[in-house]
């Protein structure tokens, strides 16, 4: 009886909370506030809020072209992989001291699935054939590559300043992390892991492919490279995605180091993390999306590298020795 | 359930994509117009896509030369239903200046269903912001009845008499049975 009365549990949390609905209600919602403060940041008036529901629903009722010379596998599969692998992250993310599957090395699990869904996006668009997803999808791997060394450096500069605290080397399981914080209070007051989380911050744009780091979509010059060729009900669930991606890491923000906020009751602690969700999203990704232009991918890669990986070399060794 | 939020969806979010189907740039300047803070069509949920897969409503402008008239009708082609198009400026309804000239073959509609003529040269941005709102009525019909050449009752009509109303009665019953 308790088996099944847990894979029911399991289930739920897959499905509705903090896995699937979850996801899609939050992530189309984050998506609606960015793109309504950009706008407000342009003195416009901007879409409603819940502007990425209906392009969901629109794309859910167009008719999907498959290329000819497409692989219909890889095509029609690459989207539903990518979201499953965002909806999996979203439940290792502690929400206060809950989380859905926790694990020793959670951080890891963490790290690869990210990597995931920029995967899936790179083998569907090479299955269209289409030139302009090719272009697309060689300058996704240089922003993979770029925003990986800096989500690293941070990852392990969380790891070792909670290791210390506690004594024992380097910690890579998020619950632990949220534990910490809950009794020390948020990592983000910590003077040596404030350049860690800047690094942090600074990546979400490039790993959602907002400007200025988002050379791999862009519309003007590559007509929006690894989408070019999807329609219908692919390309939904790709924008799905992608707001999912910022509920992911604005969420893994909020774990990493702004943890310890919390009543204990699960409602009102979910609340409380997607409250600073949206402050994120508006502090930094609305704001550096509105005042920026495009980089050049050379510009990008050269950026990540230096200066993102650089800030979160600091907190790496601060933390080391530490402080 | 979920039909009718589609239909309405489809209404609340067309996609531009933009054709130059050898325009003299009069027009896509006033395109682009409309997108600016002043006018801002993504207010009500106009964005310009940049691939002709994305969109749902087709923005041309310019005469149609011979050139770019095989280009003009395979792009139109790759949008998928349900799709509007929309011709901005009176070249590719007439020709406009270019008219009679021996490189142009306008007007669009003499090779495919132009849901929406936006007339002018160059029309207003508020007349193209009029016509665009109508294309994506157009849309959410054509979501609705699945037929590709749905249009909108004409609200400038002169009131049909008895006699010319009966055959329009007629088809719609056929349609029912059918
Ligand atoms: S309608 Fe006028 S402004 Fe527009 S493309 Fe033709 S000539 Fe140019």
């Amino acid at each position: 009886m308790s088996v099944i009365l847990n894979a029911l549990v399991d289930l739920g949390y897959i499905l509705i909370f903090p896995g699937f609905l979850f996801c899609f209600l939050c992530g189309m919602l984050l998506c609606g506030i960015e793109r309504k403060i950009v706008a407000r940041m342009q003195k416009r008036v901007g879409p409603p809020i819940l502007q990425p529901l209906y392009d969901f629903f629109k794309l859910c009722g167009k008719e999907t072209i498959v290329p000819t010379v497409a692989n219909k596998t890889v095509y029609l599969a690459a989207p539903i992989v990518g979201l499953a692998a965002l909806v999996v992250i979203q439940l290792f993310i502690p929400v206060f001291n809950f989380t859905a599957f926790a694990g020793n090395a959670d951080i890891i699990v963490v790290l690869y699935l990210l990597l995931i869904p920029a995967l899936a996006e790179i083998f569907g668009a090479a299955a269209t054939g289409s030139p302009f997803a090719g272009v697309g999808l060689s300058r996704e791997m240089v922003t993979i590559i770029s925003c990986e060394l800096p989500l690293v450096l941070v990852f392990l500069a969380v790891g070792k300043a909670v290791g210390n605290a506690i004594g024992s080397g380097v910690v890579f399981s998020l619950q632990t992390i949220a534990a910490y914080q809950a009794e020390n209070g948020c990592l983000l007051f910590k003077a040596s892991m404030i350049p860690a989380a800047i690094a942090f911050l600074l990546t979400i744009p490039g790993e959602t492919g907002m400007h200025p780091f988002d050379a791999a979509e862009a519309e003007t010059e590559i007509c929006e490279g690894m989408l070019a060729e999807y329609s219908g009900k692919p390309l939904a669930v790709y924008k799905l995605s992608h707001a999912v991606k910022l509920l992911t890491l604005t969420s893994l923000f909020v774990a990493l180091f702004l943890g310890g906020l919390g009543t204990g009751i699960l409602l009102v602690d979910g609340l409380i993390t997607f409250f600073f969700c949206v402050v994120v999203i508006i502090c930094v990704v609305a704001l550096i999306d509105a005042s920026t232009a495009r980089l050049k991918i050379e510009q990008l890669f050269k950026y990540y590298w230096t200066v993102v990986s650089g800030l979160a070399a600091i907190s790496l060794i601060l933390a080391w020795f530490g402080l | 359930m979920f039909k009718k939020t589609i239909i309405e969806s489809t209404g609340k979010s067309p996609w531009l994509f933009h054709i130059n189907a050898g325009s003299c740039n009069g027009c896509d300047i006033e395109i682009v117009s409309v997108l600016t803070p002043r006018y801002d069509a993504e207010r009500v949920g106009f964005k310009l896509v940049g691939s002709p897969r994305h969109a749902d409503i087709a923005v041309v402008s310019g005469p149609v030369t011979k050139q770019s008239l095989p280009r003009v009708l395979r792009t139109l082609e790759q949008i998928p239903e349900p799709r509007c198009i929309v011709t901005c400026g009176s070249c590719p309804q007439s020709g406009n200046v270019f008219r009679d000239s021996y490189s142009v073959c306008g007007p669009l509609s003499k090779y495919v269903h132009v849901d929406v003529d936006i007339a002018g040269c160059t029309p207003k941005p508020e007349a193209i912001m009029d016509g665009l709102l109508l294309a994506a009525q157009i849309l959410a019909e054509k979501k609705k009845t699945g037929n590709q050449e749905a249009t909108l009752p004409n609200p400038y009509a002169p009131e049909k008499t008895a006699e010319e109303a009966k055959p329009a009665e007629e088809k719609t019953e056929e349609k029912g049975e059918a």
